[in-house]
């Protein structure tokens, strides 16, 4: 792969956390390339550093060493720069779907658009009628079953069309039916939009729809970069 | 719908207990505003009706004459302004100052000869009866006692308070304001028991003239005067048309007499009364802060209970000032809704004060709403900036996976 191929790579990255004792090497020299387009999943056992390493790339917490580039560039460092990152080029889908229990499905689309300075208009209606949850535009989260809900964040982390969607064992929270519903959109997403998806999970079904598995532990991967 | 607003309605209690804690800020800041402050700029209006220019006193009560009453200046100085600047002087109109207590307080009454009583009503006629010893012959009777010749170097004479109550010169008369006759519930031909007297109320004239009782001069300076009828408590003076008052006030000047003004009885009511607004005001500013300390602790409890939702918008990329405004902006809303609830308390509040107690005055202004206003502003951006700040703050990686 040439680097104009990666979207998305990780070099060195070190993470930890807690101090003298206490503290935990969670990222340990982490290497990683995401091609532009790809469907990755990230597998690996509880406490190998999956979630951490997905905050890292989604620009939710700095590396402590190491560097990450976007689109062949790399992040700038500082709190200001990793969070224009974050408002205009990573969507983030996590477990517990994070949506705003006061706000609708689609107000809750409409805020994550306000907030990267972006219009509102239909963009919504138009995710929601993709995903098949239209009929819970204007239901708040506690009137949603956990598969509609999984849904509206989806939505919301597309909307603002980021270059790179990060979801965080988007599966964990759900049913088997629910579960196999949103592969099966996270699926089409990524073939028919070409969405570059890096995926965290725990399961072996989950990660047969990427397009890459890569496998950690230790904070390391164990399958180098291709 | 916008997050702050969702977040108000959604925590409906809460938020209804926030904006009623401003509103009650408010509408003591107003109502108590606007008590003290209507219920003496009332009497300092009543006193502009007054059909006169200048009043003259004693020097010797200083620059402020608005709680002084009884004996004053001598009656003869009505004479002299009138002989010595007839160029100038139109009217001299002596008045006698005392307070009685009716209508359940204490009321200025001015005791006036009953042709000057259009000086003091302002021009205003009466509503009902009539003025008190319309032929002056109860001020004739009292004169021809008191004031004669024949009388110098006797002993002082016994007058009962029948004799001045005498059919043929019944001076125990009063004359009240409609104001005072429906606090009171009076009505002409009522008697009524004041000052070890027994008074007849003979009229009844629209509020608005310079006090709220009336009687005749005569009557005020024999019983709260020591029987001399020789002094009043002020003069009111009249100057011809187009007159300076401030060269009139000059130009009469005597000694042992001091002129003002009698649009400078306002100053000095704010002067000698300002205390009280300070203290009003100073009461009100406590109120507020205490308002918009409830309104911090609601929204710093808010922050705390809402990192989640906080952590959530800034992993979208919410900046520093995307959340400062979220808070701030539920601030306002919740002051907002708690001004426009304690201004309407406050014209409730004015209602029932002046219900219950009709002569007390409540005057809502407009800059006092705007102070309310702009107070509850400024009180909403300060009282959410700790607040705002804790939020911005907000470990977003701690808050999502803290779940």
């Amino acid at each position: 792969m040439t680097d104009s191929d990666a979207i998305l790579e990780a070099r060195g990255l070190h993470k930890s956390f807690g101090r003298g004792p206490a503290r935990v090497h969670v990222l340990r020299g982490l290497d990683l390339r995401v091609r532009r387009g790809e469907f990755l999943a990230v597998m690996g056992p509880s406490g190998c550093g999956k979630s951490t390493l997905l905050h890292v790339l989604g620009q939710m917490t700095p590396p402590d060493a190491g560097e990450i580039l976007l689109d062949g560039l790399p992040v700038p460092p500082s709190a200001a720069g990793r969070n224009a990152i974050r408002r205009r080029r990573i969507g983030f889908v996590f477990q517990r779907f994070n949506l705003i229990d006061v706000l609708t499905a689609a107000d809750n689309v409409a805020i994550s658009l306000r907030v990267r300075g972006l219009p509102a208009d239909g963009r919504a209606e138009e995710l929601f009628a993709a995903m098949g949850v239209s009929h819970v535009a204007r239901r708040k989260p506690g009137q949603m079953s956990i598969g509609e809900q999984q849904r509206v964040a989806v939505a919301r982390a597309l909307a603002h069309r980021p270059q790179v969607l990060l979801a965080d064992e988007p599966t964990g929270s759900l049913d088997s039916a629910n579960a196999a519903d949103l592969l099966a959109l996270l699926g089409r997403v990524h073939r028919d939009d070409g969405q570059t998806i890096v995926m965290i999970t725990h399961s072996a079904e989950a990660a047969a729809v990427a397009d890459r598995v890569v496998h950690m532990i230790d904070g390391r991967l164990l399958d180098a970069p291709p | 719908m916008n997050l702050p607003l969702a977040n108000i309605l959604h925590h409906t209690l809460r938020s209804t207990l926030s904006a009623l804690g401003i509103g009650i800020g408010i509408c003591m800041l107003v109502t108590l505003s606007g008590l003290a402050r209507g219920t003496l700029y009332e009497v300092a209006d009543r006193w502009e009706q007054v059909r006169a220019d200048l009043i003259a006193y004693p020097d010797i009560w200083g620059d402020n004459l608005t709680t002084l009453s009884g004996v004053g200046l001598p009656d003869k100085y009505a004479g002299v302004f009138a002989a010595e600047h007839g160029d100038l002087v139109e009217r001299v109109a002596p008045v006698f100052l005392w307070h009685l207590k009716l209508g359940g307080q204490d009321q200025t009454v001015v005791g006036v000869d009953a042709p000057d009583a259009d000086v003091v009503l302002g021009g205003r006629g009466l509503l009902e009866g009539r003025l008190f010893d319309p032929d002056s012959r109860f001020s004739r009777w009292l004169e021809g006692l008191l004031l004669a010749p024949s009388s110098e170097g006797d002993s002082p004479l016994e007058i009962a308070s029948a004799d001045l109550s005498a059919p043929s010169h019944n001076g125990l008369e009063l004359v009240i304001d409609s104001r005072l006759a429906a606090a009171g519930g009076y009505r002409v031909g009522d008697r009524v028991s004041a000052a070890g007297h027994e008074w007849s109320i003979v009229g009844i004239v629209p509020a608005g003239g310079m006090a709220r009782v009336y009687m005749p001069r005569r009557a005020a300076q024999f019983l709260f005067g020591s029987g001399d009828i020789t002094k009043s408590t002020i003069l009111f003076v009249r100057l011809r048309a187009g007159a300076d008052p401030s060269a009139g006030a000059r130009a009469l000047r005597k000694p042992g007499v001091m002129l003002v003004q009698v649009r400078q009885y306002r100053a000095m009511l704010e002067q000698k009364f300002g205390v009280l607004f300070r203290y009003v005001d100073a009461v009100n500013v406590v109120a507020l802060v205490i308002a918009f300390l409830f309104v911090m602790i609601t929204l710093y409890t808010m922050v705390l209970q809402r990192t989640r939702e906080i952590a959530i918008l800034k992993s979208s990329g919410a900046s520093d000032a995307f959340i400062l405004r979220q808070v701030v902006c539920e601030s306002l809303l919740l002051t907002g809704a708690g001004t426009v609830a304690g201004l309407a308390m406050s014209f409730a509040a004015a209602w029932a004060i002046e219900t219950a107690a009709p002569l007390y005055t409540v005057t809502i202004t407009g800059t006092w709403v705007l102070i309310a206003v702009g107070a509850a502003a400024a009180g909403a951006i300060v009282s959410a900036l700790y607040p705002a700040w804790r939020a911005s703050r907000v470990d977003l990686l701690a808050a999502l996976t803290l779940e």
